[in-house]
């Protein structure tokens, strides 16, 4: 089966600190894969490098085969390739309902113009009602992003990527500012990404989540890959225990 | 040779007082986030000040009404003179920042740069009503006695300016960087608990800031005048040039500021003196020109390197309408207005016109800062350029009135575009600079061309005809015409109504989308920039249709009405009305304009007459602080007429029963039963 996304030697900078050094991962056509670490591993700043949000000072990614070098950001999600922020950054002027339709449409020229004389009927409706109805957002589609609570922003963030209908999505944490239960509901929609042809990669601290759904898990610390298997490698791994696991007990 | 030095040395006193005006600006926006354009009528204010003590020894006091004059004896001397008029500025500098800018410090910029368009008006308007509009001569101040080096004659007064703007600035930054002042107001520049950790109060820095800028103000007032000759309304432009010397030193920098001050001052003259020698050259407008075309290209090209405090993003977008019903909502205006038309007579009727032309100009703002949060001062002169194509076409008669207006408003589209350029590169206030440098290049360098808009004496329009139908404003004896005010209405209203439906449309939320957060707008696969550019067209066809209307309205065009001053009162005016709504440029046009309706009823009523404009002015300040988002925003509200007003409508004109979609929360949704449940396809 061929690589969706075969990133390789990723490398991103912040002036002389090294956020992401060399890391290669690949994700296939309908895996779930996870990429986990502690705070400040290089998680964000390795999805701001894939996806042109930062320059990469080295490296190299393919998506579905192609190079997606040099590309500007909004390019790389019309390829298919989308992504979340972990800040949400959400459209605060627009309802729920406008944020996923805005990433459905997509208007070109022509529409721009006719919008001016004969405004059209919004496009790609199923796109954003599938998109809402995965997420469960129904209830809240006419309201707007500041109303809602941080795990619902989260939920319209992830919402609207897949309102895009992608084949691939980036979620930063989507499941932070989740309780357990719906944490838990957050995870079995994810699983059934897959079956309507959108692969994932997750990166989240909920490790009940990333362990129960994903396929395979990519661990990274100070920007490099330390490990990476299937959930129950990962659990066993030592180097993962030391470098994360045992942290995260720590903290709690 | 020796003459383009002589040139040089003549441009110093321009270039000295931009680069006075510059360090006040930077003062000011380095400690209270304020782009002061205010600070040119402070120094008119202020020259006005000081030559009225040395004539005559009266002290002169910002009010028109009696006794504006405080008699301190005969004439006086320089030294006497001028201190007291230092004095004079601290209490003013205190006066206005407490009175206007420390309500403020907290606002949106805009909000801010409209109260200090408020500022400006009221100065002008004051100076015009206590010395009239004739410009006045000053005797000398400093030494004019002329060096001569190696041959070369050079007048005194002129290295003597220099060399006071150069002690300035070195004053400037040594304090700056070396006092707890200094320091205070670097630390609240980057936060108020910067400030506080320092021990000093920030309004009282910002105070103290505020008064050392309005005496630099003052004391380039003083010095230009015997260089340049006094009248209300031309110094408050020197102000164009001076921002772009602010902007060349990115809101920061003492040093760049003043050289580039100088600079411009510099180029002007030795362009002046090109003029002579070389023929060929355009003859007008050239010198004023030039230096905003580089200013223009500098900032479009200088790429991301403005970090300067509010020059990135923190334009904080002011709240959004969302239409319903437009289609409603414009028969019912449509309906109300013809009423109003053949209620109303003589001028009050006229008023009522060219308030239906100012709502067109301020859609055109609407569109652009309302919706995409992008900022033009360039409005007028779209609007400008728009009216001059209107009135070549009026050639071609029994063209029918609506195709001559779809040209003129699509002539001025290129110019929107263009315009568009430099705000792919920079926003917020560092935008409304650039954009105003245009509009000054624009006033000096086309509206300036006899041939393009026939001089001093402007152009004649022809009537708008349909068919053979006359609709013109005048007819025979009979004027206004309420066929006109139709003409206008259906124009308007239409224009009003294909802008609230842009507004739910897919392209709307794109424009929305990009206006709330460009980063997640290009996540969804947004391409920011013709999303600009489109607007920025879009902005500049409104903007020319307006033109084209004023045009129609006034039975002639002069390129005074399209001067960059009026752009900035446009954007003030509908930005305090509000601008994020189509409500907000009606307001604007009825309420605010000043030959709007409401305007010419308090002036018929009350009398107003020759104060209007000062009282102009001291409303749209208080309004800015009263409304920082708008006052129609407050009219949406809960309590405001907005909902009575919808309420009305949907009474007169019943909503259908069919499924709304994206309608406001609390509505009837029926798009959520519409679409539920749709069986998701794979694409894979
Ligand atoms: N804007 C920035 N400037 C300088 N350094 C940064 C910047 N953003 C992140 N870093 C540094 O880069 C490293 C990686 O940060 P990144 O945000 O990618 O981590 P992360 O794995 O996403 O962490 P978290 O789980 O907290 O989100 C960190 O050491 C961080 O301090
Ligand atoms: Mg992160």
């Amino acid at each position: 089966m061929g690589q969706l996304l075969e990133v390789t030697d990723l490398r991103v900078t912040y002036g002389g600190v090294v956020a992401v050094d060399d890391v290669s991962l690949h994700v296939a056509e309908g895996e779930v894969v996870g990429l986990i670490g502690p705070n400040g591993a290089g998680k964000s700043s390795f999805i701001d490098g894939l996806t042109g949000y930062l320059p990469r000072r080295g490296g190299h990614v393919e998506f579905e085969g192609r190079s997606l070098d040099g590309l500007a950001t909004y390019a790389v999600a019309r390829r298919g390739l989308v992504r979340t922020f972990q800040s949400v950054e959400l459209f605060d002027d627009l309802t729920v309902e406008e944020n996923l339709l805005v990433a459905a449409e997509r208007p070109r020229l022509v529409t721009m113009l006719r919008d001016l004389v004969l405004p059209s009927r919004p496009e790609g409706v199923d796109d954003v009602a599938w998109a809402r109805m995965l997420c469960e957002l129904d209830d809240v589609a006419h309201r707007y992003p500041q109303e809602l609570s941080h795990g619902q922003r989260k939920l319209v963030g992830v919402a609207r990527a897949l309102a895009q209908r992608p084949r691939l999505v980036l979620m930063d944490e989507p499941a932070a500012g989740l309780d357990t239960e719906e944490s838990l509901a957050f995870g079995r929609r994810l699983r059934s990404l897959p079956g309507h042809g959108v692969s994932v990669l997750l990166v989240d601290h909920d490790m009940g989540l990333v362990l129960s759904v994903c396929d395979r898990i990519v661990v990274i610390d100070f920007g490099k890959v330390i490990a990476s298997g299937t959930p129950e490698e990962i659990r066993a791994d030592e180097a993962v225990i030391a470098a994360y696991l045992g942290g995260v007990d720590a903290r709690h | 040779m020796t003459s383009y030095v002589l040139f040089l040395l003549l441009g110093l006193g321009a270039g000295s007082v931009y680069s006075l005006l510059g360090l006040g600006m930077v003062l000011k926006y380095r400690s209270t986030g304020v782009v002061d354009f205010a600070q040119g009528a402070i120094a008119m204010w202020g020259a006005y000040v000081f030559l009225r003590l040395r004539l005559t020894g009266k002290l002169e006091l910002p009010w028109f009404a009696l006794p504006h004059e405080i008699s301190l004896g005969t004439g006086m001397a320089i030294v006497p003179a001028l201190l007291i008029t230092l004095v004079y500025g601290t209490v003013l500098g205190l006066v206005v920042f407490f009175l206007v800018y420390r309500p403020l410090l907290r606002a949106a910029p805009l909000t801010k740069v409209c109260a200090s368009v408020g500022v400006t008006l009221f100065f002008e308007a004051v100076a015009v009503l206590n010395f009239g509009t004739t410009a006045t001569s000053a005797p000398p101040v400093l030494p004019s006695k002329a060096f001569v080096i190696s041959g070369v004659v050079i007048p005194g007064d002129r290295i003597w300016i220099a060399g006071i703007v150069v002690a300035i600035a070195v004053a400037l930054t040594v304090t700056f960087r070396y006092t707890r002042f200094g320091l205070a107001t670097r630390a609240g520049a980057e936060n108020e608990m910067g400030a506080a950790l320092i021990g000093l109060s920030a309004t009282r820095i910002a105070a103290r800031n505020w008064v050392l800028a309005t005496l630099l103000a003052t004391l380039s007032g003083v010095l230009i005048t015997p260089i340049s000759s006094l009248d209300p309304t031309s110094y408050t432009l020197f102000v164009v040039p001076a921002l772009g010397a602010v902007l060349i030193g990115r809101f920061e920098s003492f040093w760049i500021t003043t050289a580039a001050g100088l600079g411009l001052g510099i180029v002007q003259s030795e362009l002046v003196k090109l003029q002579t020698v070389f023929t060929w050259l355009p003859q007008q407008g050239l010198s004023d020109g030039v230096p905003f075309l580089i200013i223009l290209v500098t900032m479009s090209l200088a790429a991301k390197r403005l970090g300067a405090r509010g020059a990135t993003g923190t334009l904080r977008n002011p709240s959004l309408g969302r239409p319903t019903r437009p289609g409603a909502t414009a028969l019912l205006a449509f309906a109300v207005g013809v009423v109003v038309l053949v209620a109303l007579h003589g001028s009050l009727r006229a008023a009522f016109m060219a308030s239906i032309v100012t709502v067109c100009l301020a859609l055109g703002l609407v569109v652009l800062t309302g919706y995409v949060g992008q900022v033009s001062l360039a409005q007028m002169s779209f609007a400008g350029f728009g009216a001059f194509v209107l009135s070549h076409l009026g050639h071609s008669v029994g063209m029918p009135f609506f195709l001559a207006l779809l040209i003129s408003a699509l002539s001025a589209v290129p110019l929107g575009i263009l315009m568009g350029l430099p705000a792919l590169r920079v926003r917020g206030v560092n935008l409304a600079v650039v954009t105003l440098a245009a509009a000054a290049a624009m006033d000096a360098l086309v509206f300036s061309s006899v041939k393009f808009t026939g001089g001093l004496g402007g152009r004649k329009i022809g009537s708008p005809e349909l068919f053979g139908l006359d609709l013109g404003i005048a007819k025979g004896n009979s004027y206004p015409r309420v066929v006109f005010g139709v003409m206008l209405l259906v124009v308007v209203i239409g224009a009003g109504y294909c802008v609230a439906r842009l507004r739910t449309s897919a392209t709307g939320r794109m424009l929305v989308a990009v206006r709330s957060n460009e980063r997640a707008a290009s996540a969804v696969g947004i391409r920011v920039a013709p999303v600009k550019l489109y607007v920025f067209a879009l902005s500049a066809f409104l903007s020319g249709l307006g033109g084209g209307l004023l045009a129609y309205e006034q039975s002639s065009v002069s390129s005074s009405t399209f001067t960059a001053q009026a752009s900035l009162s446009l954007l003030a005016l509908v930005y305090v009305a509000g601008v994020g709504r189509i409500a907000g440029a009606v307001v604007a046009g009825i309420m605010f304009a000043s030959d709007g309706l409401f305007v010419s009823f308090l002036d018929k009523t009350l009398h107003v007459g020759q104060y209007q404009t000062v009282v102009a002015g001291i409303a749209l300040a208080l309004t800015a602080i009263q409304n920082p988002d708008g006052v129609a925003s407050n009219m949406a509200g809960e309590r405001g007429p907005g909902p009575r007003v919808a309420a009305l409508r949907d009474r007169i004109i019943p909503r259908r029963h069919r499924p709304v979609v994206l309608d406001v929360p609390g509505q009837d949704g029926a798009f959520v039963e519409d679409v539920a449940g749709p069986t998701p396809v794979s694409r894979a």
